[in-house]
């Protein structure tokens, strides 16, 4: 039964996770700009449509005033042709009121005393009442001088028609009207009357204000003194303009859109009014340059964007969910085999080499996978064997160089007290070769009275030191019983050495012939360590020595002999360079200094337990590094 | 006992209300904030406690306050210094009961930038109210023979939107903030109180005749008149709520913003001369000064006597 990992420790779950990350990264990333784009197109769309709701009302606008002017224009050539006539005047403005049914006022406004017989004031007028039907009046009196009103006054004096900004009539029309009015000039081109046409702003009212161009959206309408002339809230009419009403607003949006509204331009800005933010789209009335607009909450035009939005995020969630699912589902089954691979591994680290790979039948990374497990397989199984014929060859020879140890061993003399006869003379000697074999060498025996030494160090290590050493020992003691001087046994030893030594294998020695009844010592030193003298006062002094060579480089090398006095109670120490160049695991050497000082705090010891200090303090001094050289240790006490 | 005691309150309450004067007063234009202080004195009740039966009418665009007065329909009018001054004469002389406004709020709007003085409009069309108020600029006009083209008219905002005026004079506190509201922004605006012309304007009057004959009632209205205008200087949105009342009682076309700027501008033009609080008094040097120009002009035939103005020793 394989072990099911949890998700999040799944290299299917981290996989999946992370397609799901930079998926949902992704997806919001496109849906932020796809709700963008979708929010700016229904913005175009929305001020397109708002735009042409304008259009069409202002069109109707403009076709209603256009129809005034018409209707002026086609009646404005009977007054002269009238003017001795001033009853005939009220003919006038009534056939006006019959040719236009927009048309609810219509004035023949006369100079002051233009006739002299009407005075000031004459200025017919015809109306509808409230039954529809055409009544006519005199205007004019002192209590309304329509000479100063606005209709008059400006096309007087701009000397061309005129629609006046809409108001609040009480002077004929009673109702909110806006007039048209159109000088007329006699034929010296002096202006005698002002011909008008008064239309209600009912109609204008209802037309404005029934545009839907949007659910929730108002309208309203300003005239060139930006006053409100259509709102919903009928108490701003004519009392509020677009900058009283919006007192104490100071945004960028309010400027433009005032700016614009009063001086006929057409545009759009989202402004924050009380209850959010609206959006304002204005058009002017070309005819007038009344601005008409709409107003319309931005949260209204952006509705099915919201909808939209929210509909993306479940479909985005759900669409998460379901890839999450595929994903590690697909995925897992795609590394189902890396697991099946890691029980391989586990078996092939059991020993079992031969365990049986999963079927790989694509040629993609498992396939390679696959077949560098099988590579490793065959590969273990060939170096198992290898290893298997390796380790038998080394533990055979392990075992013969244990044989070679125990051989060469037993070529020392190994017994001490060495001379437990004699009171005499001490002798102790040591030796750890750094291999199962080594190449250093010791020996010693009594013949005659005379003490017969020898240390040695041949050069390597190993089976071939071990060997040279072997037959250097066994030519010291054959050679030795033939010749009294040391020089002349290294002498016959470097001859037999260096015979057919065609490895250039040497071997330094010291040799020594002591005389123990006079205590004169004959030496001969064959490039070894100068023996350390330890006198019974506990000095410690090398021994004077030439050098000589190696024994086996040169044969016939002529070796000079030494002789000295032994006081009784001194001390000779011999020893192979293990001793002195014995390194720690810095590479310090144990050093002459340390030797000497060694064997001058213990000058007062048996040479026994000089041999085993000695030992015991290379020991300590190399602190656990591979022991690089053979050591020896010999050490001779005359009493 | 209680019912004897009720009956002599009700003859005491009643003998008050038949003898309590009943004045009609008649401010110079329709119902604005120009005209807080009296509506606040009806209302709060100063009139009455002052034994006045006040009622208020205002006049028409056609039918001023001045004719009312000189027709018996009104009894006490608002006027500014110069018309009162015009219309005094010995036959029918007016009295000053009350000077409210000291300062000039005549400004000069001009489409033109740097417009500096009058002369800089020397051939202009420039709006100049029908009722009167632009004796000032007539008398520069006059002085230096700028051959101004003066267009009477009731409102110059339209005229001036549709460019058949160059310029127009106004009040600071009306005729400035309907541009304002308008979203006109005027390339010049003069003010004439910095030119050396800053004369006194709004104040109370009355016929000499009704002053002589009913001096108590002139008196307690004036009081009550300025105690009206020192409540409404301490509580202007209570005073506004009043003057919104009457605007929107007459149909008038305003707002609140409208009728708030108008309020602080004649609060302003009420303060002395010298900067301090109101003093309600005509000062007598502007009032020489202008009864010189009025004479060197020919707007009247003789100095206005300053006494017999103010009637008498007050």
């Amino acid at each position: 039964m394989k072990n099911r990992r949890k998700f999040k420790n799944s290299l299917s779950g981290r996989l999946t996770s992370g397609v799901v990350i930079v998926s949902a990264i992704i997806f919001t990333l496109t849906c932020t700009v796809f709700i963008r784009m979708a929010a700016n197109k229904v913005r175009e769309e929305a001020a397109k449509h708002a735009h042409s709701e304008l259009s069409n009302t202002i069109h109707q606008i403009d076709a209603v005033l256009n129809a005034v002017e018409i209707a002026v224009e086609n009646t404005a050539w009977l007054v002269p042709y009238r003017l001795s006539s001033p009853d005939f005047m009220y003919s006038i403005t009534e056939r006006l009121l019959q040719n236009n049914e927009f048309i609810c006022g219509a004035a023949i406004a006369f100079e002051p005393h233009y006739y002299t017989s009407e005075g000031r004031y004459f200025s017919p007028y015809s109306y509808r009442d409230e039954k529809g039907e055409i009544r006519s009046k005199q205007l004019g009196n002192e209590s309304y001088d329509y000479h100063y009103m606005d209709w008059y006054q400006i096309p007087k004096l701009l000397n061309e028609s005129y629609w006046s900004e809409p108001y609040y009539d009480d002077g004929g029309g009673e109702m909110m009207m806006t007039t048209y009015s159109k000088p007329l000039y006699d034929e010296y081109g002096h202006m005698y009357a002002i011909i008008t046409a008064d239309l209600s702003l009912e109609w204008l009212t209802e037309l404005v204000g029934g545009i839907q161009a949007f659910e929730r959206s108002y309208n309203l309408m300003v005239s060139r003194n930006a006053s409100f002339i259509v709102h919903p809230d009928h108490n701003l009419i004519l009392n509020e303009t677009i900058y009283s009403s919006t007192y104490g607003d100071d945004d960028e949006s309010l400027k433009k859109m005032q700016d614009d509204m009063v001086n006929c331009r057409a545009g759009q800005v989202l402004r924050d009014m009380k209850g959010g933010k609206y959006f304002v789209f204005y058009s002017p009335v070309e005819t007038t340059c009344w601005s008409v607009a709409i107003v319309c909450p931005r949260n209204e035009l952006y509705l099915g964007v919201k909808k939209l939005r929210g509909f993306l995020i479940i479909l985005g969630l759900f669409m998460l969910l379901l890839m999450m699912y595929l994903s590690y589902h697909g995925i897992r089954k795609v590394v189902a085999p890396v697991e099946d691979f890691s029980d391989v591994a586990k078996k092939i680290a059991h020993g079992e080499f031969e365990a049986e790979l999963p079927e790989i039948r694509s040629q993609d990374e498992l396939k390679d996978l696959h077949d560098s497990f099988e590579y490793l397989q065959k590969s273990l199984v060939q170096y198992i064997d290898e290893l298997k014929y390796t380790t038998a060859n080394k533990e055979r020879i392990e075992s013969e160089l244990r044989i070679a140890q125990a051989i060469q061993m037993g070529m020392l003399p190994k017994s001490f007290p060495a001379f437990p006869e004699r009171d005499d003379i001490a002798l102790a000697a040591k030796i750890v070769p750094a291999k199962e074999v080594g190449g250093d060498l010791y020996d010693f025996f009594i013949e005659n009275e005379k003490l017969y030494f020898m240390v040695g160090d041949v050069s390597g290590k190993g089976i071939p030191a071990s060997l040279v050493m072997a037959v250097t020992c066994r030519l010291f003691r054959s050679v030795a019983s033939y010749h009294d001087k040391p020089e002349d046994i290294l002498t016959s030893l470097n001859d037999s050495l260096s015979d057919g030594n065609e490895s250039n294998m040497f071997c330094t020695a010291f040799l020594g012939i002591l005389d123990l009844k006079t205590c004169e010592l004959a030496y001969c030193n064959a490039g070894h360590n100068a023996p350390l003298i330890i006198d019974k006062n506990g000095n410690v002094s090398a021994m004077e020595v030439i050098p000589n060579l190696p024994l086996g480089l040169f044969s016939g090398f002529p070796y000079q002999g030494q002789e000295t006095k032994i006081d009784k109670g001194t001390k000779l120490y011999l020893f192979t360079d293990g001793v002195n160049e014995a390194e720690n695991n810095e590479k310090e050497q144990f050093s002459d200094e340390r030797l000497v000082s060694l064997l001058k705090a213990n000058a007062d010891i048996a040479p026994k337990e000089i041999v085993e200090i000695t030992f015991a303090e290379v020991e300590r001094h190399a602190d656990g590094a591979n022991q690089s050289d053979d050591i020896t240790v010999m050490c001779i006490k005359i009493s | 006992m209680k019912n004897f005691i009720s009956l002599l309150c009700l003859v005491f309450v009643s003998s008050i209300q038949i003898h309590a004067q009943q004045i009609t007063f008649t401010p110079q234009w329709t119902p604005q904030s120009q005209f807080a202080g009296y509506y606040a004195a009806l209302e709060n009740g100063y009139y009455s406690e002052a034994g006045l039966d006040v009622s208020i009418v205002h006049p028409t665009a056609s039918y001023s306050s001045m004719s009312m007065l000189k027709d018996g329909t009104s009894d006490i009018i608002t006027s500014e210094l110069i018309q009162a001054m015009m219309t005094s004469d010995n036959d029918h002389g007016l009295v000053n009961l009350l000077q409210t406004t000291q300062h000039s709020t005549l400004v000069l709007i001009a489409r033109a930038c740097d417009v500096k003085q009058l002369s800089d409009l020397a051939g202009c069309r420039i709006g100049t109210w029908k009722v009167g108020f632009s004796e000032i600029p007539h008398m520069i006009d006059e002085e230096q023979h700028l051959d101004i083209e003066w267009i009477k008219l009731i409102n110059p905002l339209n005229l001036y939107i549709a460019g058949a005026i160059d310029a127009t004079l106004a009040k600071s506190y009306n005729e400035l903030i309907l541009f304002s509201m308008a979203g006109i922004t005027p390339g010049s605006v003069l003010y004439f109180s910095e030119y050396g012309y800053d004369f006194p304007e709004d104040g109370l009057y009355v016929s000499e005749e009704f002053y002589h004959k009913n001096p108590e009632q002139c008196r307690l209205f004036a009081e009550a008149s300025r105690k009206g205008w020192d409540w409404v200087r301490n509580n202007r949105e209570e005073a506004l709520d009043i003057v919104m009342k009457y605007v929107n009682e007459a149909n008038v076309p305003t707002n609140r913003y409208n009728q708030k700027w108008m309020l602080d501008a004649i609060l302003q033009a009420h303060e002395d001369i010298k900067g301090g609080m109101p003093s309600y008094s005509l000062d007598e040097d502007a009032f020489n000064s202008l009864n010189e120009a009025l004479v060197k002009y020919g707007y009247i035939e003789k100095p206005v006597v300053y006494e017999r103005f103010i009637g008498g020793n007050r």
